[in-house]
């Protein structure tokens, strides 16, 4: 330890800083985090204000958190989610701690330079319907709102959910001894049931399905209850037409289309966080050969990779992270519409995760962390009971809680908050910033004049993404030369466009103007900020 | 007796007149073969309609016949005008949602205006013969027709009004990125209410006039003195960028925002936000998902000549067609270019270009419907022959250059003196005013061949055969006896549509049974619900046996239904 004392003071300080949330180690239901919101809100009213996108079909409101300072809405901006799939509740509560945390810090120098540059757009709950599950007298994780849909296509609707056959308040599984099913008792922990693995000369003994009976009698279990279109399958993205809880069409929902125009209509915004099952944090993308498919794009592009790589560094080495978490593909998800369709750099994580080791089950790998992190009360243990659809056999409930396997206990929450506002906002630094460098007049002679100047991106990130420079929803930044009264502009546009800068690049611009006088130069787009200079040609 | 005789001759005379004011009709026509011999709504068919002449012609032809047409809203355009569907059936023959729907549009790219008055004779058409003619009698006793005459009026409405919108709508977009919105689009500059061209007179320009034809602008050979360079469309750099008309009204494209096989912008030109960002096309989707009784669908374009079948994607995407759906759409296809000399069958994908997101496809894919697009109009309809397909010498000879506007003299801002002219807005797409009646006919009668084409299921071999034990066996046949199946391709791959139900009325039913071959006696049993049987789908002209094993009861109901081929019902006893 290099100086115990200085770790010590920065600890104390930082506890002192996030110590409110220390006190509530839960995480917060509707209610909790509306007035969480509005509190927010009345307490930084000159940094922060409080939207309302839309009311949910189950009469809940999804809130917009804007913080920034000055002219707040044309400044570049990054926007940050949670709630993008219900059952990751630690989502919400890592998206509201941030824009918590960073309220809390306004005044520190850094974050107030920080402010000075870039707007934050906080969503801390695009999928409150799904979410409030977690909070329900039943207990199970749930990604759907509240629109009735017939999710087997039986044209019937809700009319196989789960039943809590042990009234313990959560939705377990259930297994049937039957030499006909393909499932067996889990080798590396006696707890977990997996398929059987025919190659191995394994053959199944036990039938698994949610807890639950058949209610329709169509030989599946608790198919088809309340609700519903799942957030993060109702993208454009990849979507995958008549999908389960897909919706009928991409942004059917009033949820999903609510935060879609809030996106579209905000051209300043230049990188989209979000907190879900999709990870390219903890792995970071890979650009394939074949990006592109027709006009279609397909893989993260070259330069979009660069950048994904260095966050995916940050990310590490700021939370401590290690490994990733189980790649989950989306369909219709939030992540990769953000990329491909809107064009921006899109980041996402769960937030937490526990290690898997090369050929272990999941489910056991869990059990074994649980054990060694004093996660006590995880597991539901097998007991028989009765069951209407298997009457004579040997029925169990039993198994993981739900949520426990991708939600932390509530009392780590804080430490990963502090962990997100430190990862986020140093990736905040890196935003795309123009300035002019090497503005030179030269004197042609006959009161003419040679004005060039170079417009150089001074950020990290580009100036927009590699797959957004062509999409309609990135404006194109363009300079501009005004001159002044008697003053002409003999050779050069007066306004043209400024192809993409990545980082740390340039692009130059000469014009050649006769007559003395202010020439004012203007450069930029909303989403990178916009430059002048005053140029007195004498 | 004078008062007698006056009264007398007053009241002949009255009556005379009154005769003659009736039989005028019949003393002045002779029916022609195909025609309304005596509509009741009177239409002239050589003209193109605003929106209001639009809204007009429907309220009188739902005046006229309310007992088979109901005019409906189904929704608000951008700028707040009705989008008007005509639901045209013999309403006193059973519920229009119980029978097989077609449905047909015009008008969803804002300068092909055409679609809607081939919609409205085709819903004019069959009022008007409904009493004429048996076969179109007992076509709206057994379908019925959905006619949507514009979906995109208030570009409409700028078209024929203003001046040369985009294929689109008029919500404001930033086409150059510029973050502003609509700032530079077409501008009239010799306020005719077109867009023309530009040219001006430049001694080292390309072009030359034809010196057969003023009208003509014709490139020089290679060496050759020019007298005129082209300007392109008339239109001032109005936000200074150094770009001419680059973000006018709208821009985008109406038929790129359906929710099928939908991509962004970047892959297909004219999409925008998500599928259904405009409102009137949020209207036909919502219509369209409380209809599902609809099978069949046409959505007029212009132009081309073309009817236009899908796929619309290379490799279809989400699309699903069998070989049964596309010995279908072909037939029908086939038939149309019979019936529409100049047009062909043309595959959206493979000999046009790729579409993601039309209309075609939410109706093919999302809906399970059988759909075409006709691109109306082609040269080949100016002298019925393609190789001469001169729009100056049709002009000249048949319009009498009415389709040209003369050049003429204009100040340019920027330009100096130019010259603007060239065909007008109403010609190179639209039907001229002759022969709109003609094409919009014989597009109605194709129109009334797919719609006629939809299911029509009947039962016939009704048996009951007694049993051992006081049961009966009773066995009926469903027969489509039209070309299209119940449940297509699409239909069945993503179960958009519940199976065909038949079901069974007038006895305890002990089993129900779907009977695979009516000879051998092989049957497949339907365990849950007997009394009900659900048949996946009846194909075009295909025959499905069912049967059950019912105790009790002397005469039996026997109903089926299906939400794509109606319903029929029939007694057996």
């Amino acid at each position: 330890m290099k100086n115990p004392l200085k770790h010590l003071i920065i600890f104390t300080s930082l506890f002192f800083t996030f110590s409110p949330a220390l006190t509530q180690a839960q995480y917060s239901d509707y209610l909790t985090m509306s007035q969480k919101i509005i509190s927010l809100g009345k307490e930084y009213p000159s940094l922060c204000s409080v939207k309302t996108l839309v009311k949910t079909d189950g009469g809940k409101e999804i809130q917009a958190i804007t913080i920034g300072t000055g002219d707040k809405d044309n400044k570049p901006a990054i926007a940050v989610l949670g709630g993008v799939e219900g059952s990751y509740v630690l989502g919400p509560e890592l998206a509201f701690g941030f824009a918590s945390s960073l309220l809390h810090a306004a005044a520190n120098n850094g974050t107030k330079e920080l402010l000075d540059k870039v707007t934050f757009y906080i969503l801390p709950n695009v999928s409150p319907d799904a979410t409030e599950q977690f909070f329900a007298g039943l207990r199970y994780e749930r990604n759907i709102n509240e629109k009735s849909t017939d999710n087997d296509r039986d044209f019937l609707t809700g009319e196989d959910p789960y039943e809590d056959l042990n009234h313990d308040g959560l939705i377990t599984q259930i297994r049937v001894r039957d030499p006909e099913g393909s499932w067996v008792i889990s080798k590396e922990d006696n707890r977990v049931m997996v398929p059987a693995d025919l190659s191995k000369g394994e053959t199944g003994d036990y039938k698994v399905f949610s807890e639950g009976i058949d209610n329709d009698h169509d030989g599946k279990f608790n198919e088809d209850g309340e609700g519903g279109v799942d957030f993060n399958r109702n993208f454009t993205f990849d979507y995958e037409q008549y999908g389960l809880n897909a919706g009928l069409y991409p942004v059917s929902e009033p949820e999903v289309k609510a935060v879609a125009d809030f996106l579209y209509d905000r051209f300043n915004v230049y990188a989209v966080f979000a907190f879900g099952p999709q990870d390219n944090l903890g792995h970071p993308l890979k650009a394939s050969d074949n990006s592109r498919s027709g006009r279609r794009i397909t893989s993260i592009l070259k330069s979009d990779e660069v950048i994904n790589k260095l966050v995916s560094e940050k990310y590490h080495d700021i939370t401590g992270a290690k490994g990733a978490p189980p790649a989950i593909m989306g369909h219709g998800d939030f992540m990769d519409w953000a990329y491909y369709h809107y064009g921006r750099y899109s980041f996402s994580t769960p937030g937490w995760w526990f290690p898997v080791g090369k050929g272990e089950t999941r489910e056991a790998a869990f059990l074994k962390y649980a054990a060694s992190h004093n996660m006590n009360d995880v597991f539901v243990p097998w007991t028989e009971t009765g069951h209407p659809d298997f009457p004579g056999e040997k029925v169990e409930v039993g198994g993981i809680k739900p949520f426990a396997m991708i939600n932390p206990p509530a009392d780590t929450v804080p430490v990963l908050i502090e962990k997100t506002y430190r990862f986020i906002t140093t990736i905040a630094a890196m935003h795309p910033e123009l300035e002019f460098l090497n503005t030179k007049i030269e004197d042609a002679g006959e009161n003419i004049f040679r004005v060039s100047l170079d417009v150089h991106n001074k950020g990290i990130f580009a100036t927009c993404t590699e797959a957004g420079d062509r999409n309609i929803w990135t404006r194109i930044m363009r300079i501009s030369i005004e001159t002044g009264k008697g003053q002409v502009l003999l050779s050069g546009d007066r306004v043209a466009r400024i192809e993409r800068l990545e980082g740390d690049r340039s692009a130059s611009y000469s014009w050649l103007v006769s007559g003395k006088g202010q020439v004012k130069i203007k450069a930029g787009a909303l989403n990178t900020g916009t430059i002048t200079t005053d140029i007195e040609l004498k | 007796m004078k008062k007698q005789i006056i009264y007398i001759f007053l009241a002949s005379l009255l009556l005379l007149v009154s005769r003659t004011a009736d039989g005028q009709k019949e003393d002045l026509f002779f029916h022609a073969a195909g025609s309304p011999e005596n509509p009741r709504v009177e239409v002239s068919w050589n003209k193109y309609y605003t929106y209001s002449g639009v809204v007009d012609l429907c309220k009188r032809l739902a005046k006229a016949y309310p007992d088979l047409v109901t005019m409906e809203s189904i929704g608000k355009s951008y700028q707040g005008r009705d989008i008007i569907v005509l639901t045209i059936t013999d309403k006193n023959f059973r519920n229009p949602e119980d029978k097989p729907g077609f449905w047909i549009d015009g008008n969803i790219h804002s300068v092909e205006l055409q679609g809607t008055e081939f919609a409205l004779y085709t819903a004019w058409y069959l009022c008007e013969m409904r009493n004429e003619n048996d076969f179109i009698r007992q076509l709206l006793k057994d379908k019925t027709f959905y006619i949507a005459p514009t979906i995109n009026p208030d570009a409409r409405e700028y078209f024929t009004g203003v001046g040369l919108p985009p294929r689109s709508g008029l919500a404001p977009r930033d086409n150059d990125r510029d973050g502003k919105y609509d700032e530079d689009g077409y501008d009239d500059l010799n306020n005719d209410k077109n867009i023309s061209q530009m040219r001006r007179k430049n001694p080292n320009g390309r072009y030359k006039v034809d010196p057969r034809d003023p009208r003509k602008m014709i490139r020089v050979e290679p060496g050759e003195k020019g007298d005129y360079e082209l300007l392109g469309y008339e239109g001032i750099d109005n936000d200074g960028d150094g770009l001419v008309n680059e973000d006018g009204p709208g821009g985008y494209d109406g038929n790129r925002d359906w929710g099928f096989n939908w991509e962004p912008n970047n892959v297909q030109y004219g999409a925008d936000k998500y599928p259904f960002t405009f409102p009137e096309n949020q209207a036909v989707r919502d219509f369209s998902l409380k209809h599902r009784n609809i099978t069949g669908a046409q959505s007029f374009h212009n132009s081309g000549g073309m009817i236009l079948r899908g796929p619309s994607i290379k490799e279809g995407g989400d699309e699903a067609y069998s070989r049964s759906d596309d010995y279908v759409l072909d037939v029908i296809g086939k038939k149309g270019e019979l019936m529409l000399p100049g047009y062909k069958l043309v595959t959206i994908w493979k000999d046009m270009y790729t579409v993601y997101g039309g209309e075609l496809d939410w109706w093919h894919g999302e809906m399970g419907c059988f759909v075409f697009s006709n691109e109306l109009w082609t040269p080949y309809l100016m002298f019925y022959d393609s190789t001469n397909t001169d729009p100056y010498e049709f002009d000249r000879l048949l319009l009498f250059k009415d389709a040209f506007i003369p050049w003429q003299k204009v100040n340019h801002p920027v330009y100096g003196e130019i010259e603007v002219g060239g065909f007008n807005k109403n010609f190179g797409r639209l039907h001229p005013g002759f022969m709109i009646e003609t094409d919009a006919h014989r597009n109605a009668a194709f129109c009334i061949y797919n719609a006629y084409q939809s299911p029509r299921l009947e039962i016939t071999d009704m048996k009951v055969k007694d049993m051992k034990g006081g049961l009966k066996e009773v066995t009926a046949t469903v027969e489509n006896k039209r070309l299209l199946p119940t449940h297509s391709a699409s239909n069945l791959k993503f179960r958009i549509d519940p199976p065909d139900y038949i079901s069974i009325e007038g006895g305890k039913v002990i089993a129900g049974m779907i009977v695979k071959n009516i000879d051998l006696n092989t049957a497949t049993e339907q365990k849950k619900d007997p009394s009900r049987l659900e048949v996946d789908n009846i194909a075009g002209y295909e025959r499905v046996t069912v049967r059950w094993i019912v105790k009790g009861g002397t005469k039996y109901n026997i109903n089926v239904k299906s939400v794509k081929g109606g319903i029929a019902t029939a007694l057996a006893e």
